[in-house]
């Protein structure tokens, strides 16, 4: 496993090649450190990032703060993308049929296949993902100019062509919605998941929590109703979650709409639920929020958008804008229309960017039976994948961190995308180069982007609006707001639901095309627990009608398509469906990602449909290999979590009473607030420390045996009344009375004099006494030697590595402390309030981590232990832990 | 010179047979496999071993408990016997006194091979290091580490305090069998012992003393080691009464290796006359005896888990006794405190079939009391914390049965170079016996 993960940086690459990835001034008094802004794509579409680099090596990733899909937040992706950047398994070669070529070769080849295309370009073909990115939009569509008789594909496998059609039928043009949940006072979730992860994720999650903070203070909270199939990580928390068959959808969209008098209904629909939710929501008024997210019929979408409109919510809760993609379109009918060209013979030459089409396109639909009718096949990309590995040509592609480009937010915000560090693969190329290339103008990158911002900008102003893009992260404001008129004829019934069990097709929420990544592969996914893989969701009345327990294998066909997969009952999962990550079962991923679960694209419909009815399921008696760190169900039975009501308030922490002297806090006494109320459960904070504290990957057999060594997990407790689940993150408490230190017998674990409780690698002995000892369990012990997996470029230099046999833990970032300590005292000032952020603080969406100085009573830390739904874990232990948390409020009568 | 102690001389001095062949054989295979394993160990690190967080301790602490308690059991036994000049003594004292010594030994590599580092094991002793840190007085762990070296230095000396007369007897033997060398080995041993009556004198006073200091160490021994679990916060440890329990619970297991040790050596040693029919009764109703004490420990144990405990530690304590737990916990009942209780009949306890099976069997019940303490104590904790069961390794196979197989090759060696029951003693006795007889 350690060779898999290693993170082996080019050893060409020294680090005084890689002092002056410069384009922007550098946020940072260090030359060393620095941090430059930039911008990754998530699905298409753009997230804020800074890009913190040391010695011109980028190590870790954090959110930029004026972006406003980031608000200075991250999620897994970001966190994890300065992993993929480092990959020794990325491709270094230019291949022809598998055989590394010389550029020149490629370049000989690139000119024979331009001449040999007829003048028009009939025959040509583009295929390329999702994209919002405004200079390759422009580059497509002068080769579209070019070679008229060209076509561009794309393959979207997360594509949500109903969201499209739905839109078209209630306005007659696509639409962007997006929420406002700061403004928003009932949200309505039809199977959206707007706190889960995906490209407007961080922005969401964030406004929520501010209205729960504003609701709190106001004494009122906003209402989130979530009807869904399959738990989602905003079912989690909604306030009254309805478990729902994906084919009642559209009779409690209808019955729900109908209450509200929405005008135009074709029909009437009916559900116990939908009277209550319907009142919320009307007594909300324009504060009032319908969401209908992916697997929802184009009717639900539509209902969805009426229902807004009858609400008035446009201007207040939601906002309406053009889609930010460029050139929107049924991704799926796409697809389908190149493999049925490619098919019938007229595709001629096939340029693929950036797309992994033979894994991500639905088995059903024949791509890679297709791909060998063409006669000239390209493939650009970071891996040399199962799409490369079927092409005649692959070409390594940079990395987003190694290429200048530009991008869109959720909300369109464009931003231009500049290279935090020298490209780690020589020959690697940029995707608006290829682009140019085939224009017949070769253009860097950079010179493309530039061309289309000087277009956008002008002449006389392109020069600071550049700089200063560069500089802040954003290049512009938000797509302006639309407001379309409804169509008078918008309600168009979908068809009948489907029978029998249901098969539903998702994104996986801890992978997107990452597989190779393995910070990501060992996340534990928040809702089941399961990493390095996936299982089919079952709910479990269904398991319990098949005799199935957890990581038993199934046999599943759907129309003749066989795959064995894992099966996980999953509480909350609607009767009668079962849910079928997307993303695994990677035949070519390397090392860290191949074979990981199974490839629910072997079952997906031609049509790239995300329900399919007439699932069979047939045990197979075998275990399948399933690594879950947790069982499906984990009640609160011990009550680790308080919940109260609103204006209920808990005991103040108090300390109990020891027999170990009391250590006195003169200076400074760190803390750390967490609320529950705010946590969302994303796992950004656990991947951010990863990142940030240089901990290692233990790989699958090592994380099945309960060796993960994560210094931050998130333990979910389930609870029978809404919210559904609460999500705690559990970091080091650094007790004041911490048990793990009066039984280390060689002092290795001690106070240090601001109530950091530390741990002394140097010192420790591997007696693993300290973890017996520790209640909370936060203590991880090196059972294998992982330095050589970490001692790379990506390494952050500031966290040491630890050897074999010690323990390790959350230090608060203490580095972090001591660095801002260090600021501070060149400055000659104090340290100020908040100028410390632990890693996990940075990046959490919802900013439940506060991190600060008790002593200061002025302090954000500080105000929040006087809150009253502050309560220590385990306080009755007397072990006065410095981190403490904010109890969640539950919803009041909301039935 | 009497012509009692023969058999026990040519038994040390007689060339080995078959059987002591094949045991040499199979033994020293085991301490091979010994040897890999902490060789293993040493190369790979502790990830050789089944533990995780939170299981951080399995076979290491488990094996090392157990052996401790046979050690305890072994020379409280022997202790006893010399302090009241029981009968007894003169047959199995030497013998349990050996048992004891293997067993610690044995139990000694436990607390260093189990640690991540193991090389800096010494870091526990307080030396003038430079860093001028001292180790953490408050750890059990530390006390722990005083309590194995006591142990291993009085149980050393006690045996071999009781040993220098017979090892003069054997240089004696040996010299006039013509044996110079041999006869200088153990002449060395014996520290130039010539049997004066200041020798004699010196050697009661020397023997009696350290027997009188292994009785508190043998109480101490058991109860750091029960310290290392009590002194936590894990809510099934967290027990006061749990030294009282490790110390009483461990006497079946030492009682009932030496019972199956006799019966085994007396038959393959030729040593009925002097390990003889009224020895044998007596041990199998100490072990019984133990066993009952044991009993009473365990009643005890579930009148304070399931009646007087509330909370976490009662959650703890029932986690331990049903579920995964339950095999581990009633199993130990049933060997280490119910079965031994047949003894209580003479047909029974006078046959080797019997008592052989029944004294391994209470030993391994003593061992499944440990691993119930270690792992199924921790089935449960404060925070609900999901934990992957703990699934011991081969690497921890082999060194159970490696360190048992130290023990078996220890115990073969003193067998065959060194009297295995103490031939002065049973010259006393046949003494003390003739003198009473010309009194009359």
């Amino acid at each position: 496993m350690s060779a898999s993960v290693a993170l082996a940086a080019a050893g060409c690459d020294g680090p005084e090649e890689h002092g002056h990835p410069l384009h922007a001034r550098a946020r940072g008094t260090e030359q060393e450190a620095a941090s430059y802004a930039s911008v990754l794509d998530l699905e298409g579409l753009g997230r804020g990032v800074l890009v913190r680099t040391r010695g011109g090596h980028a190590v870790k990733i954090e959110g930029n703060p004026q972006h406003p899909a980031s608000l200075g937040a991250t999620d897994i992706f970001a966190e994890a993308a300065v992993l993929s950047l480092h990959d020794p398994e990325r491709s270094q070669r230019i291949r022809h049929d598998g055989a590394p070529q010389m550029p020149r070769q490629l370049n000989a080849a690139l000119a024979a296949a331009r001449d040999a295309l007829p003048p028009d370009g009939a025959g040509l073909r583009l295929l390329t993902g999702p994209l919002a990115s405004p200079t390759l939009a422009r580059l497509i569509g002068e080769v579209l100019n070019l070679y008229p008789g060209a076509r561009w594909h794309r393959c979207d496998p997360l594509a949500d062509d109903a969201a499209l059609d739905g839109s078209l039928a209630a306005f007659g043009r696509p639409v962007a919605v997006l929420p406002d949940l700061a403004r928003a006072r009932a949200v309505l979730c039809l199977g959206a998941d707007p706190l889960g992860p995906g490209p407007a994720q961080l922005r969401q999650a964030r406004d929520w929590s501010v209205a729960r903070r504003n609701g709190r203070a106001a004494g009122a909270l906003p209402h989130l109703f979530v009807a869904e199939a399959s738990p989602s990580l905003t079912g989690a928390r909604a306030d009254r979650r309805i478990p729902l068959h994906p084919a009642e959808a559209e009779s409690f969209a209808r019955a729900v709409a109908a209450t509200l008098g929405v005008p135009g209904l074709a029909s009437s629909g009916s559900h116990a639920a939908a009277a209550g939710v319907a009142e919320a929501l009307r007594s909300a008024g324009q504060a009032g929020l319908v969401l209908a997210g992916r697997g929802q019929s184009p009717a639900v979408h539509a209902l969805a958008h009426a229902m807004n409109h009858t609400l008035g919510a446009a201007g207040t809760a939601l906002r309406l804008t053009a889609p930010p993609m460029a050139r929107p379109e049924r991704m799926t009918a796409s697809l389908a229309a190149l493999v049925a060209d490619m098919v019938a013979g007229q595709v001629t030459h096939l340029l693929i960017l950036g797309s992994n089409p033979v894994q991500e396109a639905p088995a059903a639909l024949g791509f890679a039976d297709a791909l060998r009718r063409v006669g000239v096949t390209l493939h650009a990309g970071l891996w040399f994948d199962e799409t490369a590995q079927r092409c005649h040509w692959h070409v390594p592609l940079r990395h987003p961190l190694e290429a200048w480009g530009d991008s869109r937010a959720f909300d369109g915000t464009p931003a231009i995308r500049q290279p935090v560090t020298r490209p780690l693969v020589e020959v690697a190329y940029e995707e608006a180069s290829l682009l140019s290339a085939l224009l017949g103008t070769p253009l860097t990158a950079r010179a493309a982007v530039t061309a289309t911002w000087r277009d956008v900008w002008g002449e006389e102003s392109f020069e600071s609006r550049w700089a200063e893009a560069l500089e802040t992260g954003t290049a512009g404001g938000p797509a302006p707001a639309i407001a379309p008129p409804l169509d008078p004829g918008w309600d168009r019934p979908g068809r009948p639901p489907s029978t029998g069990l249901t098969a539903i097709f998702a994104p996986d929420p801890g992978l997107r095309e990452d597989a190779q990544n393995a910070w990501l592969q060992e996340m534990p996914r928040p809702m089941t627990g399961i990493a390095w893989g996936n299982a089919a969701l079952f709910d479990p009345q269904t398991a319990e009608r098949l005799a199935l327990s957890p990581g038993d294998e199934v046999e599943l066909i759907l129309d003749g398509r066989r795959v064995l997969a894992a099966c996980w009952p999953t509480p909350g999962q609607a009767p009668g469906c079962v849910t079928l990550p997307l993303g695994g079962g990677r035949a070519a991923a390397g090392a860290v990602g191949s074979e990981r679960g199974f490839d629910a694209n072997l079952l997906r419909p031609a049509d790239g449909a995300w329900l399919a009815g007439g699932l069979e399921v047939r045990p197979t008696g075998r275990r399948a290999a399933l690594v879950a760190t947790a069982p499906p169900h984990r009640p609160d039975g011990s009550g680790a979590v308080p919940r109260l009501r609103a204006g209920e308030e808990l005991p103040p922490i108090t300390p109990q009473a020891s027999l170990h002297p009391s250590w006195p806090q003169p200076g400074r006494a760190w803390a750390m607030v967490i609320d529950v109320d705010a946590c969302i459960g994303c796992n950004a904070c656990a991947v951010a420390c990863q990142a940030e504290n240089n901990v290692p990957v233990v790989g699958p057999a090592e994380l099945a045996r309960g060796r993960g060594m994560h210094w931050l997990r998130i333990d979910r407790h389930d609870h029978p009344q809404a919210p559904a689940a609460s999500f705690q993150p559990v970091p080091c408490m650094h007790c004041e009375k911490a048990p793990c230190e009066p039984v280390c017998p060689v002092n290795a674990t001690v106070h240090d004099n601001e109530g950091l409780n530390v741990m002394v690698h140097a010192r420790c002995i591997g007696t693993r006494t300290c973890s017996n000892n520790c209640p909370y369990k936060v203590r991880r012990f090196n059972w294998n030697d992982h330095r050589p997996s970490l001692d790379t470029a990506r390494r952050n230099v500031e966290v040491p590595l630890r050897p074999r046999g010690v323990m390790e833990k959350c230090t608060y970032c203490s580095h972090r402390i001591s660095a801002a300590r260090s600021a501070a005292a060149v400055e000659g000032r104090a340290l100020r309030d908040g100028e410390i952020e632990t890693a996990c603080q940075r990046a959490c969406p919802t900013q439940a981590i506060t991190f600060g100085d008790l002593n200061a009573d002025d302090s954000a830390v500080a105000a929040q232990r006087r809150d009253g739904r502050s309560y220590a874990l385990l306080e009755h232990l007397g072990t006065r832990p410095r981190t403490t948390y904010l109890a969640p409020v539950v919803p009041g009568d909301t039935t | 010179m009497s012509t009692s102690t023969a058999p026990v001389v040519a038994a040390a001095l007689r060339p080995g047979g078959w059987g002591f062949g094949v045991g040499i054989l199979l033994s020293l295979a085991g301490v091979a496999v010994l040897g890999a394993a902490i060789a293993a160990l040493l190369v790979l690190g502790v990830g050789v071993w089944g533990n995780n967080i939170p299981f951080v301790w399995g076979f290491d602490l488990i094996a090392y408990a157990w052996w401790i308690g046979i050690a305890n059991a072994a020379s409280l036994f022997a202790a006893v016997l010399v302090l009241r000049r029981h009968n007894l003594r003169t047959a199995v004292n030497r013998f349990a006194e050996a048992v004891a010594l293997a067993a610690v030994l044995a139990a000694a590599l436990y607390p260093i091979l189990h640690l991540g580092r193991p090389w800096l094991f010494y870091w526990t002793i307080p030396y003038p290091a430079t860093t001028g840190l001292w180790p953490q007085f408050g750890s059990p762990l530390v006390w722990d580490f005083w309590g194995i070296m006591a142990h291993v230095v009085v149980t050393s000396l006690f045996w071999f305090i009781g040993l220098i007369p017979d090892l003069a007897t054997l240089r004696d033997r040996a010299a006039t069998q013509g044996r110079r060398r041999l006869a200088r080995a153990y002449g060395l041993a014996a520290l130039g012992w010539r049997g004066s009556v200041v020798h004699w004198h010196r050697h009661q006073a020397a023997y009696r003393l350290v027997a009188a200091l292994v009785l508190p160490l043998l109480l101490s021994a058991q109860t750091v080691v029960a310290l290392e679990f009590a002194a936590t916060l894990v809510p099934a440890w967290h027990e006061a009464r749990l030294p009282v329990h490790l110390v009483v619970t461990g006497l079946p297991a030492g009682l009932g290796v030496v019972l199956a040790m006799a019966a085994v050596l007396r038959r393959a040693l030729s040593l009925e006359r002097i390990i003889d029919a009224v020895d044998m009764d007596l041990l199998a109703r100490l072990l019984a005896c133990a066993a009952l004490a044991s009993g009473a420990a365990y009643v005890h144990e579930l009148v304070n888990g399931l009646l007087i405990a509330d909370g976490a530690p009662r959650e703890a304590f029932l986690a331990r006794i049903s579920g995964a737990g339950a095999l581990s916990y009633w199993g130990a009942v049933v060997l280490g405190a119910l079965l031994p209780q047949v003894l209580w009949r003479r047909d029974l306890r006078m046959k080797d079939w019997v008592v052989i099976p029944v004294g391994m069997l209470a030993a391994a019940g003593v061992w499944l009391d440990r691993w119930s303490l270690l792992v199924g104590g921790l089935l449960r904790d404060h925070l609900p914390v999901h934990a992957v069961p703990y699934v011991p390794t081969p690497a921890e196979w082999a060194l159970l049965g490696g360190s048992a197989a130290l023990f078996a090759l220890v115990l073969l060696l003193f067998g065959r170079v060194i009297p295995v029951v103490a031939m002065f003693e049973i010259r006393h006795e046949e003494t003390e016996a003739q003198a009473l007889e010309e009194q009359r």
